[in-house]
């Protein structure tokens, strides 16, 4: 993930941390994680709309750390890292899931979410988290290093020119 | 810092409406059930209305509890629109094909109008 990028007007910069915090794994404890990040992604100058976004896919992938990855034991913390390199936010979560195969690889394996199927009773009414964090942020990873496993959630700042829509509220 | 999901059921001639608050998560299964068995249980009305002006957040578990509502009264033949989504959650309604089930209306008046008419 470590990236060197070259701003138009200065020296090449690296990737800087704004904030990094640990949470007990603890049903619930993904609104502490979305209230933290939306204060630090505000104050790096996000639109409302994408903040809108990245606090829905930060409550997703928080949620799945602590009841998939970290399967609801307190003790064992969620680690969530936030660092800016020019316009992109990227949100980093991470659980101790890694040696089983993580949360998001789970999610990935299993089937699209399907509407009309879950209608018909052919798929479960849940699995809409993956599905939510891929459609909310501009870019998403998933890491594995031995037990720790982690998402990574990139935002810019801004959307890009002509895509207006992004930045409803 | 959480807030439970509540509701409000009342009935307007021909829609049982279901006015929301709170958060839409899992903790709302119990209270969201209930609160449409309450609104058509004894009625032929045909259109529930959930009115979500007062959330203030839905994750994936709520967005699966709606879904349930959903394929309840589709198999009751009943229609369920929805009034007062913000900008944010219409969007979700649209990438999940919510909307393409779920009549959405900007607010609960503007639903009731157009759904039971002038009289209403």
């Amino acid at each position: 993930m470590t990236s060197v990028t070259q701003p138009a007007h200065g020296r090449p910069q690296r990737p800087r941390r704004l904030d990094a915090f640990a949470l007990a794994s603890e049903p619930g404890n993904e609104r502490l994680a979305i209230s933290r990040v939306a204060e630090t992604a505000s104050s790096a100058g996000i639109s409302a709309g994408r903040l809108e976004r990245l606090k829905t896919a930060v409550a997703e992938a928080t949620m799945n750390a602590i009841e998939h990855g970290n399967k609801n034991h307190a003790e064992i913390p969620v680690d969530v890292e936030v660092t800016l390199d020019g316009d992109e936010i990227t949100v980093a979560i991470s659980d101790q899931g890694g040696q089983d195969a993580g949360p998001a690889d789970q999610a990935a394996e299993a089937e699209a979410p399907d509407l009309a199927k879950k209608l018909d009773g052919l798929q479960s009414p849940r699995g809409w988290g993956l599905f939510l964090i891929r459609n909310m942020v501009d870019a998403m990873q998933v890491t594995t290093d031995g037990q720790r496993h982690t998402i990574w959630l990139t935002m810019r700042t801004s959307a890009p020119e002509g895509a207006e829509h992004d930045e409803q509220v | 810092m959480t807030s439970r999901c509540e509701t409000t059921t009342r009935t307007m001639p021909g829609a049982a409406v279901i006015e929301l608050s709170g958060e839409v998560d899992g903790s709302a299964a119990d209270v969201l059930t209930a609160a449409y068995q309450d609104a058509v249980t004894g009625t032929d009305l045909g259109i529930v209305v959930l009115d979500f002006a007062s959330v203030v957040y839905i994750n994936s578990t709520g967005i699966a509890l709606i879904v349930s509502i959903l394929a309840r009264a589709r198999a009751e033949r009943r229609k369920v629109v929805a009034s007062g989504l913000s900008a944010h959650y219409r969007e979700i309604f649209d990438i999940t094909r919510l909307s393409d089930f779920i009549e959405l209306f900007p607010d609960l008046d503007n639903a009731v109008s157009e759904l039971t008419g002038p009289a209403a």
